[in-house]
């Protein structure tokens, strides 16, 4: 794509939100204004972005939002584009939710309206905890990582959504990060064209949960990436493609060192020498079980 | 026309008539008839109702909301631990004043598991902002399931609304039910209104943060929208007589034998057409009594009740449910309403079978009670079989 972003116009949000400065939803939502264009509807589950579009009646948003509770979003969804099809409307559902209403709470409801090849996106931005409620663990926090509820450090491994919607058989499938905008924006905008259940899993590094410097959002999405921690790929029709960005990664000897990554935020500060390898391990069987795929 | 059907299928047959476009189901006993007979019915290609089987009763309600704001009618049916799963919804949805129906089969809550009917379930929606009508009959249950679409979705309303009826005793109990035809349903109820409708049209978001005097005052607009809706639910009463010539829901709860009674009877749903026949018996001989039927919970009647037992001696509320470690909801709600000498009842849990014959010895002791000046606050009432059973609890076994 030759566009620069700054040719894409946004219809997602308003000037003036309640994000946070470096908020990386803000990031990822006008990213979804600049591929989706104007016939959306959004619904917003529990979490930042209930409160990033401000205080009502008024909103922040440009498009419509159906603001729900925390593990029902899917099930919304669900009843929204029925409704549409009813009403001979042609409009976009998009469920917006975070990592916890997403891996944990709201799972079940993802998982049947995946099954049902419900005909909607559904958008999970990954900050890796409950952030909206001062930074909690969820499931799809990674091991080692410092939160309010894991303050020794979190034991287990990141729940892996991306090959539990893969078993799901949804049409399509992606995933993105923040540092990488056009690839984002060019999968949602193959995802508009497809029907069905579409899953869409974007990185979106915190500066309050993550510590690091709220200038530097992008950047550490972009190193996510770069060390493999993070994958960009997408799969259509059970056909796995990666993204450009992350082909280094299919060749060890080739991926950025994980510390990289690491070491810019503040909430790996305790990992031991042993947390490190757990850590390393898991970017391996990633990669690993990406390439038995292809 | 007439027709031998279960209370169930009564609820199914209204959905059809009412032309829901959006029903999200999930079973659970004994609602279980009602969406598998919706479900037959779209398979037969009867209804263009997009039926959405999904994973959860809390799916299930947003599945409806999620319909219901985008435009279409939409219902579900539930019981027992299925609404308790869903209650979290059940408040979204009235605070979004999304017009919606369910009809609630009513049913007992575990621990321990219980299948059988009893009205707690229904009861421990009251505060969430629903109006909620409670039907005697498999009639009633489709006549109020048509007028529910008909009175949530009316400007002066626009609130959820639910219907409950008794769990098997009139869920899956056949008897002849008057069935209006599909014309005059149709012109019953108008096409679908609704406060808002989210669509990339009309722009309009719902449900984000709101300061705290707003959200009161949006607590408040349900709260009277509710209290309001008595005109619309006996304006709509009235109306419906057209299609149902045989049932009076001119007036929100209904009165048997009461004007020249001196001791009155409060009851709520199918039991209470047993508890007529032993108010027929008592009245032969020589008790003078009559009977008050609560069809309506939200809005609550305070002016009815005041008009049809503010007068009478004494009154005996009996109750299918409880607020355990108080009293029966209807007899709290009652004492609430008249100063009356007053007694409450609880009885027929979890399946427990009343009487007649049950009815009337309660209802005679309670009279000889009032006559002496002895009235007891609350009382659980076992009938003779059930007093023999014993049961070892935490507390007897230390």
């Amino acid at each position: 794509m030759s566009l620069g972003l700054r040719d894409l116009r946004s219809e997602s949000l308003l000037p003036g939100t309640s994000a946070c400065p470096g908020c990386p939803e803000n990031m990822a939502m006008r990213m979804v204004g600049m591929s989706l264009g104007k016939d959306v509807v959004m619904v917003v589950v529990a979490g930042c972005s209930s409160v990033i579009q401000g205080i009502g009646p008024k909103n922040a948003y440009g498009y419509p939002v159906l603001n729900i509770a925390f593990a029902a979003g899917p099930a919304a969804a669900s009843g929204m584009w029925r409704a549409f099809k009813q009403r001979n409307k042609n409009v976009t559902v998009v469920v917006w939710a975070g990592d916890g209403g997403t891996a944990d709470i709201g799972f079940a409801s993802l998982s049947g309206a995946a099954e049902r090849n419900e005909d909607f996106i559904y958008l999970c931005v990954d900050n890796e905890a409950y952030m909206n409620s001062g930074g909690q663990r969820s499931g799809s926090t990674p091991h080692g990582a410092v939160t309010s509820t894991t303050p020794e450090g979190k034991k287990e491994n990141k729940k892996e959504l991306l090959f539990i919607m893969l078993d799901h058989n949804v049409p399509y499938l992606a995933t993105a990060s923040v540092g990488y905008p056009h690839d984002l924006i060019d999968k949602l905008r193959v995802a508009k064209e497809i029907q069905g259940f579409r899953y869409v899993q974007v990185l979106t590094p915190d500066p309050y949960g993550w510590l690091f410097d709220p200038s530097k959002t992008a950047e550490v999405g972009k190193l996510a990436v770069q060390t493999c921690y993070w994958p960009l790929i997408e799969v259509i029709d059970r056909k796995v493609k990666i993204s450009n960005e992350s082909l280094h990664c299919l060749k060890k000897e080739t991926r950025r060192p994980l510390k990289d990554f690491l070491s810019v935020q503040g909430r790996y500060k305790k990992l031991s020498e042993k947390d490190y390898q757990e850590l390393e391990n898991y970017v391996d069987d990633l990669w690993e079980r990406i390439i038995s795929m292809l | 026309m007439m027709k031998v059907i279960s209370g169930n299928e009564a609820v199914a047959l209204a959905v059809k008539l009412a032309r829901v476009g959006v029903v999200g189901i999930y079973p659970i006993t004994p609602q279980t008839t009602i969406i598998e007979e919706l479900a037959e019915m779209k398979a037969r290609g009867e209804i263009s109702t997009d039926v959405v089987r999904v994973e959860s009763e809390h799916s299930a309600m947003g599945v409806t909301l999620g319909a219901a704001v985008s435009g279409v009618r939409a219902f579900t049916a539930t019981s027992s631990q299925g609404l308790l799963y869903m209650h979290e919804m059940i408040w979204w949805a009235a605070g979004s004043r999304a017009p919606i129906v369910m009809v609630v089969a009513t049913r007992a809550v575990g621990a321990p598991w219980n299948i059988w009917n009893e009205n707690t379930d229904f009861m421990s929606e009251r505060d969430s902002g629903w109006i909620m009508s409670f039907a005697s009959s498999p009639q009633e249950a489709l006549d109020l399931t048509i007028q529910a679409f008909r009175i949530s979705e009316d400007p002066r309303v626009f609130t959820p609304m639910m219907v409950g009826m008794d769990g098997f005793i009139l869920s899956h109990t056949k008897t002849n039910v008057y069935i209006p035809s599909q014309e005059e349903v149709d012109q019953f109820i108008p096409p679908r209104r609704q406060p808002y409708v989210i669509d990339p049209e009309t722009k309009e978001s719902m449900g984000n943060i709101f300061q705290p005097y707003h959200y009161m005052k949006l607590r408040q607009s349900i709260h009277d929208a509710i209290n309001e809706s008595k005109e619309v639910i006996t304006e709509v009463g009235r109306e419906y007589e057209k299609l149902n010539p045989l049932t009076d829901y001119k007036t929100l709860n209904v009165s048997y034998k009461l004007e020249d009674a001196d001791f009155a009877v409060v009851t709520m749903g199918a039991w209470s057409l047993d508890a007529m026949e032993a108010v027929d018996r008592l009245r032969d001989r020589g008790v003078n009594v009559g009977l008050y039927r609560v069809r309506y919970v939200r809005p609550w009647a305070e002016e009815e009740i005041i008009q049809n037992l503010g007068d009478k001696k004494a009154i005996l509320v009996f109750d299918r449910a409880t607020s355990l470690g108080r009293a029966g909801p209807l007899y709290l709600e009652m004492k609430a309403t008249l100063d009356n000498p007053m007694k409450g009842v609880i009885a027929g849990l979890g399946g427990v079978s009343m009487g007649k014959k049950d009815f009337y010895e309660v209802i005679s002791r309670f009279v000889e009670e009032s006559k002496e000046g002895r009235l007891k606050g609350v009382e659980w009432y076992y009938p003779r079989e059930v007093k023999e059973v014993e049961l070892g609890t935490p507390r007897s076994s230390i």
